[in-house]
């Protein structure tokens, strides 16, 4: 479904010029549940943002569905971010000046003119309201994100990635910031909308054992995939399903 | 809908922006009010100024008079393509002359004044002569007779000289008493109405609420000398007779009150020598609109040279340049004022951009453009100018409307005049609201709220999503 292939980004601060990722191909299959561990500036976030087009590669391709999506326009990428993508980060970021009923509408809104809006508004809202009930914040709804915990501030940016029913969620280190209890809660959303809905995750995270509830884990060393096993025949991936990649 | 929905929340919540809604609802309010008051003044002194002069004035360079007489030149006025135009004209003799008088103590006063010979119930007709009297009788029916109060005056000032009789004899028995001689004939003198501050002065600090602050000089009844130069003579030779206080006239325009003086037209004509000439013809338009057609077509009646056609604006041309450039000087500076607002908008959205940088790269990672995120900031920026405008047109106008009350107020406080009645004439201070006037202040302080916060929006707009949402 998605593909990087010979994928290169480096950061440039005046001269110093920093190498965060070298040649990296990765393959993920449509409905899969995918971790991305390594150790801190192993470049994992970086590969997120390029896969979810929030940043583009130096050199290299990103197809979606056998489409290259990191050459296209501003405003297609603008469309990939609002429908087919979702994005949950380790620290939330929610709207502060809105409630969270309005930061989960913000995508159908962003999609929405002010005139389109007045004919899908309830639509939208209803959307919204069904999935904060899904992640057990229907009693919620008029709250503001100050008022509310760490788990249930994730809970609502999962809501905002998938209220419009997007293909592929990327997920930046979504326990980061929360204890375990509320951590296992996240996964436990997370889990249910890949078996549910088939929504295909990438999950950026640090926690070993959350990682291995996922289908496959692939780390990251050196901006690079970290060497794997042979693939089997017929795997396009070259990485079995369900097998943790050990350290380089 | 997320751009108005982000801008109305950030209205409310973004208390720093409350300081530039306040800088723009100070600078609408102060250039309502200035433009209110500068207005006012000039349609007062224009009102003024028009109030006592003619619509119309054609006048004569030389002090002997038009070479026409003034009956041919009406008549060809009124017989013209433009007499339908006319309402009222008339003929006036305008000079220098010199005033002579004593002060109550008996020192003697000679001044300049302008010398203003007038048929009273025809420069009454043309406007800016009757309605300007003080004795209201002499409004009501303007003429050059005596007021009984004046005539009385002046007689027991200037008693008739008593003649000398012979010792009655005595009469012898049954003889009747001699009949008495008839009464000598009246004396007729002129009479003069004088500018309010040549009868009067100011006494020395009083103020414009002081009691009695105006201490007469020449009163009704008193007389004065006056020296011109007469007419219709090859060299200039001076002319002079006495008159006698009637009236003042009170234009309430300095000019005018300590400088003019009043008599009757045809006694001046005949003092100088001038036949049935004049200086100047008065002329009262139905319509003002149409005056320049009148001047247009008297000037081909009255070729320029030896008669002089203008309108009251042309003559006065020079002062209402002066108020104009005045204002629109003032505007700009005042519109800095707003312009230093613009210049907080633009740091206080710098500083709201820097602030909102991650929920940047959020609603960039939801899939809002770059047009979008400029939208947002570039609306904010036009709501905090609305507002700040609706609030400083409030302001402006309520202050406006109310200016002669705080300005007691701010007297009586201060203890000073914060406005002296005596400088303008002015009983209050004069305002004109003119709603074209508020409109342009709003557009242009909309305007520049909304051109301060593109820096910052395109700031915002450009940001890159990674790096935003990496934003510590």
């Amino acid at each position: 479904m998605l593909r990087a292939v010979a994928l290169n980004k480096a950061y440039r601060r005046h001269t110093h010029r920093i190498q965060v990722l070298t040649d990296l191909t990765l393959n993920v299959e449509a409905g899969e549940f995918l971790s991305i561990v390594g150790q801190s500036g192993s470049g994992k976030s970086t590969l997120l943002h390029l896969l979810g087009s929030l940043d583009r590669p130096d050199s290299g391709s990103i197809l979606l569905n056998g489409r290259r999506i990191d050459d296209v326009g501003r405003r297609e990428r603008d469309a990939l971010r609002n429908k087919t993508f979702g994005f949950i980060f380790q620290f939330y970021h929610l709207l502060p000046e809105l409630t969270m009923l309005e930061n989960v509408m913000m995508p159908a809104m962003i999609s929405n003119g002010i005139f389109s809006w007045m004919g899908r508004r309830r639509d939208a809202r209803n959307r919204a309201t069904a999935i904060l009930e899904r992640v057990g914040l229907g009693h919620r709804l008029g709250h503001r994100p100050r008022e509310l915990s760490g788990g249930e501030m994730q809970r609502t940016a999962i809501a905002r990635a998938l209220v419009s029913g997007p293909k592929i969620l990327f997920a930046d280190e979504p326990t980061g910031n929360l204890d375990a209890e509320s951590g296992g809660d996240i996964m436990r959303i997370l889990e249910s909308f890949n078996r549910d809905e088939k929504v295909t995750i990438l999950m950026v995270t640090h926690n070993p054992e959350m990682a291995r509830t996922t289908d496959r884990v692939v780390r990251m060393a050196g901006g690079r995939l970290a060497d794997a096993p042979p693939a089997p025949a017929g795997s396009e991936t070259g990485i079995p399903r369900g097998v943790v990649i050990a350290a380089a | 809908m997320y751009k108005l929905l982000l801008c109305l929340r950030y209205l409310r919540t973004r208390y720093l922006a409350v300081i530039s809604v306040i800088s723009v609802m100070l600078g609408v309010a102060t250039l309502i009010v200035v433009n209110s008051v500068m207005s006012g003044f000039s349609t007062k002194l224009r009102d003024r100024l028009h109030g006592v002069m003619s619509d119309v004035v054609i006048e004569c360079p030389s002090y002997n008079g038009f070479p026409l007489h003034t009956d041919v030149m009406l008549e060809r006025i009124r017989e013209s393509s433009v007499g339908g135009e006319i309402a009222a004209i008339t003929p006036t003799i305008e000079v220098f002359a010199m005033l002579q008088y004593r002060y109550p103590n008996g020192e003697g006063v000679t001044r300049p004044v302008h010398l203003i010979g007038v048929d009273a119930k025809g420069r009454s007709d043309v406007g800016g002569f009757s309605e300007h009297l003080t004795d209201p009788r002499l409004r009501a029916d303007p003429t050059f007779a005596l007021t009984p109060e004046a005539r009385g005056r002046f007689e027991a000032l200037n008693p008739l000289p008593r003649t000398v009789e012979p010792m009655p004899k005595p009469l012898a028995e049954g003889e009747l008493p001699p009949p008495e001689a008839p009464p000598s004939l009246p004396r007729d003198p002129k009479a003069i109405v004088i500018g309010f501050a040549i009868g009067t002065y100011r006494q020395p600090g009083a103020t414009s609420n002081t009691a009695n602050k105006d201490m007469v000089v020449l009163a009704p009844g008193d007389t004065v000398s006056l020296m011109t130069i007469g007419g219709g003579r090859e060299n200039p030779e001076p002319v002079h007779s006495s008159f006698v206080v009637n009236d003042y006239i009170r234009t309430e325009m300095a000019e005018y009150d300590s400088q003019y003086v009043y008599v009757s037209l045809d006694y001046l004509q005949t003092l100088r020598a001038m036949d049935n000439r004049a200086t100047h013809i008065q002329i009262r338009l139905k319509d003002f609109s149409k005056a320049r057609k009148v001047v247009g077509e008297l000037r081909k009646l009255f070729p320029s040279g030896l008669y002089n056609v203008q309108t009251w604006e042309d003559k006065q041309s020079t002062l209402l340049s002066a108020i104009e450039i005045e204002r629109g000087i003032l505007n700009i500076l005042l519109f800095l004022i707003i312009g230093v607002a613009g210049f907080s908008i633009l740091a206080i959205f710098s500083m709201i951009v820097i602030e909102k940088t991650r929920d940047i790269g959020v609603m960039k990672s939801l899939g809002a453009s770059n047009g979008g995120i400029l939208a947002i900031f570039v609306g904010y920026g036009l709501l905090l100018g609305v507002v700040g405008c609706g609030m400083g047109t409030i302001l402006g106008l309520t202050l406006t409307t109310n200016i002669n009350e705080i300005e007691q107020w701010l007297s009586a406080i201060t203890g000073q005049d914060v406005f002296n009645r005596d400088v303008y004439y002015f009983d209050k201070i004069p305002t004109n609201i003119q709603a074209s006037n508020v409109t342009w202040i709003n557009v242009g302080a909309i305007l520049i709220a909304v051109v301060f916060s593109i820096l910052p929006a395109i700031r915002a707009a450009w940001i890159q999503p990674v790096r935003a949402l990496r934003f510590e």
